[in-house]
Formats: C-alpha cells, structure tokens, sequence
C-alpha cells in the first residue's frame, strides 16, 4: 500500500438527488493517506450521504468518486477492501453470537476462515467483549454494542476507518476511550474519516476538517486555522461588584454587560488580553476574575451560516 | 477460484444455510409434517374411493404435488423473510459495503433458499417414495426440476423480500397467490378429472400446474400435459425471475439510498 501515493479518498463534483432534494451539491474532498479528517456539520447536512457513496450503500447521481486512486464503481472489490465503515445506527446480525458474527463479517471481505476467527478474536479482546463472545448483540450495553460496531468494521483490517458518528450517545468514559483507540489506529497508518457533529471531537481528532452544511462544504483546513481565520473568541470579566453600565473603555468592543460580568468577543484572545488588562487596570476597574474562551469551531459555523448548528440540524431535516 | 475474490459470495451462502439448518424446526420439519398430514388425510381417506389414477395409486400420485409445494413455500419463504429481515435490521448494509458484486450476493441468497426447498422437497419425496414403494421414473430429470424450480421460487422471494415492508408483505405472495395456485395446480387431481372444459383449459394458464405435472412424470411417469412444457415453463420462469431478482439487487432496489 506504501507505494500507492494517491490520495485515500479523492471526491470531485458529487452531487446527489432524492427526487427534487438536492442532498449534495457538487461536492469535493480530498483526503490523504494517514489523515485523520473530519466532516463537520448539524444533523441532515450531507455527512452520512457522502460516506454511504464511498462505501457503497448509496447511489450517486452525478460526480467521480475515488479511494486510493480507484473508482468505487468500476472497481469496488478494491476500494471496500480498504475500508472499514462503521454505521451509526447498529446494524449487527441477530441469528450469530457477538464472535461468529465478527467472524462473517471477516468473510464477507474475504478472509479465509482461520484468519477471520484469529481476528475476530482480537478484536473481541481489545475492545473488551471477549467475555461476553458466546452472546448475541442483544444482551449487549450500548457502550458494548457501540465497540462491536466498531470491531466490526476493523475485522478485514481496513486502511481506510470511516466512522459515522461514533459516540453518539456514548458516555464520556467510553469517548475517551474510543478517542485513545482511533488516535492509535491512526498513528498505526490507517487513514481515519468521522463524522460528527460535536464540535469538541473534531477539535481533539482531527488533523484537519470539512464544515458541511445542506449539501454543501462551507469551509475546509486544519481546525486551528479555520478558528483563527474565521471564528470569534471571547474574553470574560468577572468584576467585584455589577458597574451601572459599561465602562466606556469598551466602547471600540463588541463588548455585552451581563450581570457584574463584561463579555468581550475578539478575534485573538490571547493576544488581546495583555493590551486590555492594561486599560483596565488604568480605568480602575476592580477585577475579580478573568477568563477566555477560546474560538471554536461552532463559531466558525455560526460566522459562515449566521445560524448554530442546533439551529441548523432543525432545518435541514424540514 | 480465487478464495479472496468468492470468500463473501461463500460466506453469504454458508450464512444461509447455516441459518436454516440452525432453525430446522421452522424450516425442515413443518412441511416434512404437512405433507405426512395430506397423506394420511386425503390420501388413506379417499384412496379407496378413487382408487387408481393413470395406473398409480391415488397416494403416489399426490406425492410428487406434495413435494412440489414443499420446494414452492420453502425456496420462496427462506429467502423473503431472510432478505426482509436483512433489510429491516439494517444488516444487509454489511453485504453492501463488502467487497461482493450484486449478482454474487443475490445469487448466494437464492442458492440459499434454494437448497431449502430442495430439501425439503428431496425429503418428502424420499420418505414418501420408501413408503409407497415408488421406482423413480426419471431421477435426473426429477432433480433437475426441482432444482429449477427451487431457484425460481427463491428468486421470488429475493425480489418479494426486497420489497416487503413489513412481514405481511413477505407472506402476502404465499397467501393469495402460491397456495391457491399450487391447490389449483393438479395436486390432488389430474386435470382430466375436472368436471367443466374450461376448468381444464384455467389450469393450462396456472405455472404451478406445469411444476407440479413435470415432476409428476419425473417421479412416476405419468402426467396430464407434455413434460417438455413443464421444463420450458420451469426454464422461463427460473430464467425471468432470476434476472428480475439480480437486477434489482444491483440497482440497489429499496436497499440503497
């Protein structure tokens, strides 16, 4: 696979239809090999649209679609090799205990026999169910069933991970966990694409995202980049006591008094503190407390679309 | 054959049959026990009464129906109902993201169901022709027919599984149209029995009847129309719903977004 230099997932001008709804509008994406990408949006935006064109559980209209340089419909027996998909809603197999359905699915891609059951076997212990391989999915937890998902998509040893959200719903714990997992798999060298729609998984993971909203990607870069060019940080001033009004000093300022504290939204935060501590410190303000928040990539989203992505995902699924 | 390029192929149909070998309760002996009941009612029942028909006891000549409905039900229902809930709880995704042509994956589940109506149908015929003494008429010809009319039934349900939403739909096609149509079919009598002209001429538009007439003569050599039209009409059929079944498995058919 080395020596295959195109990129993991290459997408020019995709665009598909549901009847009259445009559900993806001239789409395109590349993603390296290595990389851990994020598609970045609220609910009904495109994201699960587009990993089911690349793994083959969609139709396309219009556009070329390519993994490791090969077209997933003329040559799909090599592109699904290379992935591993694992879906949001849990799609396990009833009639099989939670090991022999790892084991099917490692046939399903391929594996011979001796090798699916070794595999399932591994994943069964790593992701902690190995006690529990004699049951169906069934008498699984969530958090379990969520691993097993994951597991499943692992059996054929993809070198391309998409995963559709996969903490929704999962605690904090779990999260961290399943984070740990995935930045192992991809310091291991296999290229990971998430979706997600919390802002904070994408922050943490991925090297670089795609904001994409009602069809289409509104920003793409590494997330520091898209938060310094476009989003807004904010620095918070908790005072001793509530002023009557807004000092004066924050008139240049896209500055808000709530309650004894004064809210000042700024591009750069950090470098911005220094230069307003000053003043504030020659206006003698009685300071109690300071703190910044820093951009994020909702505000990112919020200053491309003027809406949230909350207030997005309510209208994109009308 | 390259064991990576066919292993999904294999391991959908090993899914398959492994699943209603597991499940043979509910999908070996139910009609093992039917077809045991039409015997000892009808047949002990009426034996007497109707005596021969074309020189074969009324009890084989009901067998060969018997086990021609065993194949019809079992080679549809297997494949509907696992296909339908394939599709239902989502794991079909699991075939649709795997390194399998869409012609492999229907064909693994119509051979699947398949050889559960060959089964089925091969035990009734065996158990049944132990018990009535029957000297197979033409033995290679009876196998092949059921096995063309196995893989016509489970391309049936292939296409009906795809298109059920819910478990009515699956059995909506058994209920209404193959049930009537195998009884209507020359089971339990030969065509020219059938007191009005037009009854007669009814059944000739019936494709259950040609099912049932061909593997009569396979069995004991006896039937009521030319076996070659049995083997054309299973050929067309087994033909036109197998392509019908591929087709839409590869579009994608209520399958794919």
């Amino acid at each position: 696979m080395m020596e295959n230099k195109a990129p993991a997932i290459r997408i020019r001008g995709l665009s598909k239809w549901y009847g009259d709804f445009e559900a993806l509008k001239s789409v395109d994406l590349d993603i390296q090999q290595g990389e851990f990408y994020g598609l970045l949006g609220p609910n009904g935006a495109g994201k699960s649209t587009t990993i089911h064109i690349l793994t083959g559980l969609a139709n396309f209209s219009v556009g070329d679609v390519r993994v490791l340089g090969h077209d997933v419909i003329s040559d799909f027996r090599f592109t699904r090799t290379n992935i591993g998909l694992a879906v949001q809603e849990f799609n396990f197999d009833p009639f099989f205990s939670i090991e022999k359905l790892l084991t099917l699915q490692g046939g399903y891609f391929g594996l011979q026999k001796q090798r699916a059951v070794e595999r399932a076997k591994d994943l069964l212990q790593q992701f902690g169910l190995y006690e529990k391989r004699k049951q169906d999915y069934r008498k699984l937890s969530g958090g379990m069933k969520r691993r097993l998902q994951i597991a499943k998509a692992l059996v054929h040893e993809p070198t391309i991970l998409i995963l559709d959200e996969p903490t929704a719903g999962v605690d904090v714990e779990l999260r961290h966990m399943l984070w740990d997992y995935l930045r192992r798999l991809n310091d291991e060298g296999v290229t990971i694409l998430l979706t997600t729609h919390y802002i904070e998984e994408a922050e943490q993971l991925c090297e670089r995202v795609s904001i994409i909203n009602r069809g289409e990607i509104i920003a793409e870069g590494a997330p520091h980049q898209l938060m310094d060019a476009m989003g807004m940080g904010c620095i918070e001033l908790q005072l001793h006591e509530q002023p009557e009004h807004l000092p004066d000093m924050f008139n240049g300022y896209d500055a808000r008094l709530e309650d004894n504290m004064i809210r000042i939204r700024v591009e750069h935060p950090n470098k911005e503190l220094p230069k307003l501590l000053t003043r504030v410190n020659a206006e003698n303000i009685d300071l109690y407390e300071v703190r910044i928040r820093e951009s994020s990539l909702e505000d990112v989203f919020v200053k491309l679309t003027g809406k949230s992505m909350a207030e997005e995902a309510v209208n994109g699924q009308s | 054959m390259d064991s990576r390029k066919y292993g999904g192929f294999l391991t959908i149909l090993q899914r398959e049959l492994g699943r209603f070998f597991t499940l043979y309760k509910q999908t070996i002996l139910p009609s093992i026990i039917t077809a045991s009941l039409y015997l000892f009612i009808f047949g002990f029942a009426l034996q007497s009464r109707i005596g021969t028909i074309k020189g074969v006891s009324y009890l084989q000549f009901i067998l060969p129906g018997l086990a021609m409905m065993a194949v019809i039900n079992n080679g549809y229902s297997n494949t509907a109902s696992s296909l339908y809930q394939a599709k239902q709880l989502s794991f079909i995704e699991d075939i649709l993201i795997a390194p399998i042509s869409a012609t492999e994956a229907a064909l693994a589940y119509i051979l699947g169901g398949a050889a559960r109506g060959f089964i089925n149908g091969g035990f009734i015929l065996l158990l049944g022709g132990i018990a009535f003494n029957i000297h197979f008429h033409n033995l290679v010809l009876t196998f092949v027919l059921m096995m063309i009319v196995s893989v016509a039934f489970s391309s049936i349900g292939l296409i009906f599984g795809l298109q059920a939403e819910n478990w009515d739909h699956v059995m909506l096609l058994i209920t209404f149209a193959i049930t009537p149509l195998v009884y209507v079919g020359g089971v339990f009598y030969s065509i020219e029995m059938l007191p009005l002209e037009w009854l007669k001429t009814a059944s000739l538009f019936n494709p259950l009847y040609y099912m049932v007439n061909g593997l009569r003569y396979g069995t004991l050599g006896v039937y009521d129309t030319s076996p070659l039209w049995s083997i054309v009409m299973a050929v067309v059929l087994t033909g036109v719903s197998f392509a019908a079944g591929v087709y839409l498995f590869y579009r994608g058919y209520k399958i794919k977004s």
